[in-house]
């Protein structure tokens, strides 16, 4: 017999996977939101916002920026900026690119592979949800 | 307290938080912080508290920068002292640095005892050695009442013992090195580099490994 997962228990643990995968992929995403040039540390915060849905809190953001620094993947340059007081913008050292290339490489060919493995399982998820709402109008019927 | 003052205190918190840091990259850090508070500051819509909020404890916040910042150069030095320092750090983060954090205590142990062997036997020559026997093989230093040597205990490698120490420490000393720099490496992405990461609608806090 199928052992019975407790509904707040499997939702406690479905949050917790998806705050470790998105944990996962955060070096990642702040490398590739530096692709296109240099960005300070919250014009990166609200890239990571607005393009990944990785919403950070402020204070997470700059000690990774300067992990990846020290790890010599950004280079960093304080510039005066028209705001009235200057800012610290990173980019990307050949190294940062390279490692964005590679993960973005490893990413891919994993979330295909990935998908390929999960398909039966949302195809199966669709179908339910089909059937449910067949039978919703049935009864409304 | 007026704004200024806050953001004032907060920052100096910082700064003494993140002693052991060089002063060049402490000072650029709590510029940066600083920076960032302007900054968020001039969007009315937001005061100072939340904004203070949204950062952090500052004791946290440096908590973050100190924990990087070492483990990224422990895993390019040799220093037993430094690993140890970052393998410290890392066990008060979650299960993985604990055990990490073990396997350097022991390997550094039993390499630096090796060495210390091999350095007291000028010093106690009849004493120190390898002892073989029916129920013995001891590489130790025989104290206290006991005959430093019986019939059926005795000792095997004479002066051999120094250099046989001594390799076997070296090895002990660098296996641990080069373990704990590559589970440092390894997990690399595992070390606590969020405090918290908000999914979309979904807080979630936690400092853990990144596993």
């Amino acid at each position: 017999m199928a052992k019975q997962i407790p509904v707040a228990i499997e939702a406690d643990s479905s949050e917790k996977w998806e705050a470790q995968m998105r944990k996962g992929c955060l070096e990642m995403a702040v490398l590739a939101s530096l692709w296109h040039g240099r960005l300070y540390g919250l014009e990166i915060l609200r890239a990571l916002e607005r393009d990944s849905q990785l919403i950070l809190s402020e204070g997470t953001i700059y000690p990774i920026l300067n992990r990846l620094r020290a790890e010599g993947l950004l280079q960093s340059q304080w510039v005066e900026a028209e705001a009235g007081h200057p800012r610290k913008y990173y980019e990307l050292t050949g190294a940062g690119r390279q490692r964005a290339t590679r993960m973005a490489e490893m990413w891919t060919e994993f979330s295909a592979g990935l998908g390929t493995l999960i398909e039966p399982v949302l195809k199966a998820a669709r179908k339910t949800a089909r059937d449910n709402g067949r039978l919703r109008k049935e009864l409304l019927l | 307290m007026t704004n200024d003052s806050r953001v004032n205190d907060y920052l100096a918190q910082l700064r003494r938080a993140l002693a052991g840091i060089t002063l060049a990259e402490r000072e650029d850090i709590v510029e940066e912080i600083h920076m960032h508070i302007r900054e968020r500051a001039g969007d009315s819509a937001v005061n100072v508290d939340e904004i203070l909020a949204g950062l952090g404890p500052a004791e946290e916040l440096a908590q973050q920068y100190r924990t990087g910042l070492l483990v990224q150069k422990a895993k390019h030095s040799i220093s037993p002292l430094l690993i140890l320092r970052a393998a410290l750090r890392w066990a008060r983060t979650g299960v993985e640095g604990f055990v990490v954090f073990w396997i350097a205590v022991v390997g550094y142990l039993v390499g630096g005892g090796f060495l210390l062997l091999a350095l007291l036997k000028p010093i106690f020559p009849q004493r120190t050695g390898l002892w073989v026997g029916p129920d013995a093989f001891e590489f130790t230093i025989r104290t206290g009442v006991l005959p430093v040597s019986t019939p059926a205990l005795h000792e095997v490698l004479g002066w051999w013992f120094m250099p046989v120490c001594a390799v076997i420490g070296s090895l002990a000393l660098i296996a641990t090195t080069k373990l704990l720099q590559f589970l440092m490496k390894r997990f690399r992405w595992r070390t606590p580099l969020a405090r918290e990461v908000v999914a979309t609608g979904t807080l979630t806090a936690g400092w853990g490994l990144l596993t």
